[in-house]
């Protein structure tokens, strides 16, 4: 077990410095030169040479490269904004809350919605609320959350005068306030990605029912109740662990429109304001952080498996 | 001493020409899925009525999709304006069919360049393997490490938006994550006998790779393009809602459901619920066609 941890993180390393190489070579190689905007169009120094060698933009992109990287592995420092002048990291961790919130609601819901649909379709296998269940789910996978969301934001506040709420509060100051505020946006994004972990949820169950020990079980007389739950469900949540993982940045992609319709001032927006200023140390290390987060979110979730099914052995 | 006869070698009656005929799969498949698959055969009506609103937007509306009439602003639906008009009178219908040519346009355009980079490169890697193999995958790792919608909304704020640089950049990105699943089942292929008793015959590199190898790759190249259309076109939407995607005056259901537009929203509702039921449908009509022929030409990719 040991040993395959490092085995996994030996191997996310070289994965993760192309990932910085991929993402400093595309902000550098694209047009569009946001110095000149900061000096025309807000005087943030008198010519733009000056602004240039101020950013440290005048140098070779390698020595810039290693500047970034480098700082990042001795310091911590993950460069400061090019407007704000303020640390990256300290807006990034001061933010992230929110979205963390924002995400673990969302995965709550869609979870929630997904495995109880799945189960009641797959034990009663075509019956009726089968039907409804496949359909609802295939309904699902098809509404784009952001249609989805700006219908919530517009629809029920012309019929039924009710608006969601905007004024962010933290939950260390108001828990049940800032349940209030995360659960619509939760619940309209996790509807949305409940569809694909409800099919696989219902096909996997399926499948482990008509395994022997489910037989045995029965013929043991056990209620259908501890079949389903005790018996099968643990072995069948495997495939839908592993869909959350594959799904994880569809998750983090989709907090910066969820972020934005909702007015969530959580790193998704920081992200997407940095990007329409052309913040590119900030759309730079963001990225960067959170395909690192996405590495390593995979690996804890190739380690649950141990857990769901004790037959798996890591080498 | 008692000689065993040669026994008269074996013949086997076999007329080719009594077989009972067999359509290419390409033609059968069509078939089976009328047959057992009605969710699928749905889809694709979807999907050809789509194409068809499409193709003949400009005959099927007197309007044009930027032709404003300030006289008719927000009208909620009449004779005129099926679908309503928006806040400077522009015909909601025609935008949304013009919307459907937009999103077709980019879907397929993104969807050809996914599938040759996809195909070249998933072939390449699964032939060639060795060192070459595994650094072009950490490549494509570390590419796949990225959250798609984050460094989609990069490249494209860096870019500018227009009509070709999204279909460039969705189509490059989708080539990289679906060489992956082509990878593999060229990989499989590579392993059968009959390539290796072609290689033995003498057939080149280039023979095996295009004769033996491609026929067979192509139904899986089918399944994912198909399947990927409607995650491009969702993309393509998610990136013109943030103003990322396609620039106006062009109209896409993405851009019309856009923050821009919301408070004309509140007083016509229409101009949310209209774009959202076109691009629900539209992705439901491609995943009900990309499932079935999946479950068709490729169980194998099933469940992933």
């Amino acid at each position: 077990m040991k040993r395959y941890i490092l085995h996994r993180l030996a191997l996310a390393v070289p994965t993760l410095v192309l990932v910085s190489v991929i993402v400093f070579s595309i902000m550098r190689l694209m047009p569009g030169d946001v110095v000149i905007r900061m000096v025309e169009g807000h005087a943030y120094a008198p010519t733009v040479a000056a602004l240039r060698a101020e950013l440290g933009l005048d140098r070779p992109a390698y020595v810039q490269y290693f500047e970034w990287v480098g700082g990042i592995l001795l310091r911590g420092d993950f460069g400061s904004s090019y407007w704000t002048r303020q640390p990256i990291w300290d807006e990034f961790i001061s933010r992230f809350p929110v979205t963390l919130g924002l995400a673990a609601l969302t995965i709550l819901s869609s979870v929630v919605i997904g495995v109880v649909v799945g189960i009641v379709s797959a034990s009663r296998q075509d019956s009726a609320a089968d039907y409804i269940g496949r359909i609802v789910a295939i309904l699902a996978l098809s509404i784009p959350y952001f249609g989805l969301a700006v219908l919530v934001v517009v629809l029920p506040s012309i019929y039924f005068k009710w608006t969601p709420v905007y004024t962010y509060v933290p939950f260390s100051t108001d828990p049940l306030q800032n349940l209030k505020i995360l659960i619509v946006p939760a619940l309209v994004f996790g509807v949305t990605r409940a569809g694909p972990i409800m099919r696989i949820m219902r096909s996997a169950l399926l499948d482990i029912l008509r395994q022997d020990y489910i037989r045995t079980a029965w013929s043991k007389g056990l209620p259908e109740r501890a079949i389903v739950l005790r018996h099968a469900l643990k072995n069948a949540m495997i495939p839908v662990v592993s869909l959350i993982g594959l799904q994880m940045p569809l998750y983090i992609g989709g907090s910066v429109i969820i972020e934005a319709i909702f007015r969530l001032p959580g790193v998704g927006l920081f992200f997407f304001d940095a990007l329409m200023r052309m913040d590119y140390p900030v759309v730079q290390s963001v990225n960067l952080i959170v395909a690192t987060m996405v590495v390593g979110l995979n690996l804890a979730i190739d380690l649950s498996y141990a857990f769901l099914d004790p037959r798996i052995r890591y080498r | 001493m008692a000689t065993i006869a040669p026994s008269p070698p074996a013949t086997i009656d076999l007329d080719v020409r009594r077989l009972p005929r067999t359509l290419p799969w390409y033609i059968e498949v069509w078939g089976q899925m009328l047959r057992r698959k009605p969710l699928g055969t749905l889809g694709a009506l979807i999907v050809m009525g789509m194409l068809f609103l499409a193709i003949f937007a400009h005959a099927l509306t007197p309007y044009g999709f930027a032709e404003t009439n300030l006289r008719e602003r927000f009208i909620s639906g009449s004779a005129t304006h099926w679908l309503g008009t928006d806040q400077i009178g522009r015909d909601v219908a025609t935008r949304i069919l013009y919307g459907a040519r937009i999103s077709l346009y980019v879907g397929f355009g993104a969807i050809a360049i996914a599938s040759v980079i996809a195909t070249l490169l998933g072939i390449f890697c699964a032939y060639w393997g060795g060192r070459v193999d595994m650094l072009l995958q950490r490549a494509v790792d570390a590419w796949m490490a990225f959250p798609g919608l984050l460094i989609l909304m990069s490249i494209m704020s860096l870019l500018g938006p227009s009509v070709l640089n999204i279909t460039l950049v969705l189509g490059i990105a989708a080539g990289i994550r679906e060489s992956r699943i082509i990878r593999g089942v060229a990989l499989s292929i590579r392993e059968n006998t009959y390539i290796e008793s072609a290689r033995a015959m003498g057939s080149g590199h280039v023979r095996v790779t295009l004769v033996h190898i491609l026929p067979n790759v192509v139904p899986t190249i089918i399944v994912v393009a198909t399947t990927g259309l409607s995650t491009v076109i969702l993309t393509e939407a998610s990136l013109s809602f943030l103003g990322l995607g396609v620039p106006p005056p062009h109209p896409t259901w993405g851009g019309m459901l856009s923050l821009g537009g919301l408070d004309h929203m509140y007083r016509a509702p229409w101009l949310a619920i209209w774009p959202a039921t076109a691009l629900s449908l539209a992705v439901f009509g491609f995943n009900m066609l990309g499932d079935a022929l999946r479950d068709l030409l490729d169980p194998r990719l099933k469940g992933g």
